[in-house]
């Protein structure tokens, strides 16, 4: 296996770091809190999911010490971004809509342009850090966050970048309150890096896990380890009971919080499966010698 | 290293299949026409490339941009039959996915669910797919989902893949665009003096790419880059184009010298196709005059995520053909094009051996694909 992953991050209410998303809070007030974090300069003129996703990536990026004073060290054209959602750009769609059966097209905005394409996330997350290297966006619905780290390993594997920031992320907006019904939904991100091993060893970064296995159709099946952490709704941590529907972000932030029950020295392997789509799964495992 | 493609699919506003699309471009006959689901009164630009399948005049109806896709998904399969199964992945590049049918939901027109935003669903429906991606790459969308479908070959984790692309115009993203354009077009003319302005279409292609075999095949893709500028969110970069199209030449192990045709992005803006243009100068140089240009968008519209694969299946069919199909309504080409050899008026015939295609989109992204006649 020739990519790992180096770094996680989060943008969840309340949350500090991985650990949060395995444990009850314990009531410190040092947790992510979006009605400052989202606001400022650098979030003027981005929707939700994008100032949402810019603080994951940071986040990330920070943690797996790839920034320095705020800026990128890495080599930009050798970094990918590959960004999971779902519900990214509804409001947008939505309200544009709306403007244009009342006012017309004069009612609009010009700097709504970029949240008509599905892809806006993921290109203020390369603006932001100079990441020119592919730039993805998977909408794939139930299992769209493990597909991303999937393809963002792919990546890796064909060569294509020494590095990726994988970010997966939901709105807590109006329009997805509607489209769920009224269902509790997670209004945050997640984001997790995910390396070449050469890139990480010539850097000297820690090695945090492996995406060992990825599989559509059939279960993950057991490696030597047991598994320790199972992340599905029918057993072990279910991260959709406790925030609500995840959607795109689920696959980024089950990879979260299994690198936290790594980092803190959990037996056993991590499995999780893509809460409403069971058909697909992932296993992380500990970084071997090889990685 | 290159791979087969075995098998095309596509439909648009100029045509139901590849075969009838490619006669279109070389008649020069156009889908442009007034719009036909939108009220005017709201919009500036009152023209667009639709397709003209909805139920009446005035009515719109959801999930049409999922019912392109299954018929180019169905036309590539019977082309490319035997697929080897049951590891095949279905890859679709798309701009809106079907934010056609939120919008639609959202003004209470219709219902929608959720799990129809993205197209796995209706694949695996219709075909019984389970190992369905959708991409949302903006108006790269297509060939980067060929790209992707590339690698996965590469790892040996799919037999066959079937790439495709489709979308249908929204009111947000029409309005939007209609908002910001300065001039507000009639028709969609690249690299023309007079060009206004971009105008959607609509439409799906597909293609089915397999491992290079003894099989025969339609064209070979020998390469595709993808890059990013990480620069701006909508306004183009013309040195990340370059890098993108210096990138697939190399990843192809060919050089400008030895392209015979350019299927151009030429989305008819005014930035996008000076950035091009000097993009295609820059990494020519010398060989520009070598190869002919052509672009699709004046003929189809700009049909978004699936643009990429509609220029590249336009490209299969002229390296089997041995023709290339004008730019529609190009009469006073831009200066940056001076030395350079845009198709106009009628088709040119010509052998070629290997085309070049680019896409590009919002968010910055560039890809460029390199193909070569499979004779």
């Amino acid at each position: 296996m020739s990519a790992v992953v180096t770094g996680v991050g989060m943008a969840v209410e309340g949350l500090a770091d991985p650990d949060d998303l395995l444990h009850p809070l314990t009531g410190d007030d040092s947790g992510f809190d979006p009605k400052v974090a989202l606001t400022g300069r650098g979030m003027r003129h981005k929707d939700r999911a994008s100032r949402l996703a810019l603080v994951a990536a940071a986040d990330a990026l920070t943690d797996a010490g790839l920034l320095t004073d705020g800026t990128y060290a890495g080599c930009g054209d050798r970094t990918a971004v590959v960004v999971s959602t779902n519900f990214g750009n509804l409001d947008s769609v939505c309200s544009f809509a709306d403007t244009i059966a009342g006012e017309g097209v004069v009612g609009l905005s010009p700097l709504g342009l970029p949240h008509t394409s599905s892809n806006s996330v993921a290109g203020w997350v390369a603006i932001e850090h100079h990441l020119r290297g592919p730039n993805l966006t998977v909408c794939n619905g139930a299992s769209s966050g493990l597909d991303a780290l999937f393809w963002a390993q792919l990546m890796i594997e064909a060569g294509r970048a020494d590095a990726t920031v994988v970010v997966g992320v939901e709105p807590g907006t109006g329009a997805v309150a509607r489209l769920l019904d009224g269902a509790r939904s997670l209004d945050g991100a997640a984001a997790v890096v995910v390396e070449s091993v050469p890139h990480r060893r010539a850097r000297g970064a820690a090695p945090r896990a492996v995406i060992a296995d990825f599989r559509r159709g059939t279960p993950t099946s057991a490696t030597a380890r047991p598994v320790g952490l199972r992340m599905d709704p029918d057993g072990g941590v279910d991260l959709a009971g406790r925030f609500g529907e995840c959607s795109g972000a689920l696959g980024v932030l089950q990879c979260v919080a299994g690198v936290g029950y790594l980092d803190a020295g959990g037996a056993g392997d991590v499995l999780a499966t893509a809460g409403r789509d069971p058909a697909t799964s992932m296993l992380l495992t500990l970084p071997g010698r090889a990685s | 290293m290159s791979w087969d493609i075995t098998g095309l699919g596509a439909v648009a506003s100029v045509g139901t299949d590849p075969g009838e699309i490619f006669d279109a471009l070389c008649a020069g006959r156009t889908g442009l026409a007034k719009l036909r689901a939108f009220d005017l009164s709201r919009y500036r630009a009152h023209y667009a490339y639709e397709i003209d399948d909805r139920p009446g005049p005035g009515h719109d109806e959801p999930l049409r941009a999922t019912r392109w896709l299954l018929t180019a998904v169905e036309q590539a399969l019977a082309e490319a039959e035997p697929v080897p199964g049951p590891r095949i992945a279905v890859l679709v590049g798309t701009t809106l996915r079907e934010q056609r049918s939120v919008e639609l939901w959202w003004r209470g027109d219709s219902d929608i669910d959720q799990d129809r935003l993205h197209f796995g669903p209706a694949l695996a429906q219709r075909f019984g797919f389970e190992h369905t991606y959708t991409f949302a790459n903006a108006c790269a969308a297509g060939l980067y989902a060929l790209g992707m479908a590339a690698d996965l070959l590469d790892g040996g984790l799919a037999d066959a893949v079937v790439v495709a692309g489709t979308d249908s115009v929204t009111e947000s993203a029409f309005g939007t665009l209609d908002r910001v354009q300065n001039r507000v077009p009639e028709a969609l003319r690249p690299f023309d003096r007079a060009r206004a302005g971009m105008l959607m279409g609509e439409g799906a292609a597909a293609v089915v790419l397999r491992p290079s075999g003894e099989r025969p095949a339609l064209a070979r893709l020998r390469a595709v880059s993808m890059n990013c500028d990480a620069h701006h969110p909508t306004a183009p970069d013309r040195h990340s184009i370059a890098a993108a199209m210096r990138e697939a030449h190399e990843r192809a192990g060919l050089g400008p010298g030895d392209v015979d045709v350019v299927m151009l992005h030429g989305s008819g803006t005014e930035l996008n196709d000076a950035a091009e243009a000097a993009a295609l100068g820059a990494v020519f140089g010398p060989h520009q005059s070598r190869p002919l240009l052509t672009a699709v968008k004046s003929a189809t519209g700009h049909t978004l995520g699936g643009s990429g694969l509609l220029s590249l299946v336009t490209a299969v069919h002229a390296l089997r053909r041995g023709v290339v199909p004008p730019i529609a309504g190009l009469s006073d080409p831009i200066d940056e094009l001076r030395d350079m050899r845009p198709v106009r008026d009628r088709a040119a015939p010509a052998p070629l051996r290997t085309a070049q295609v680019n896409a590009f989109g919002f968010g910055g992204i560039n890809a460029v694909a390199v193909l070569e006649s499979a004779r």
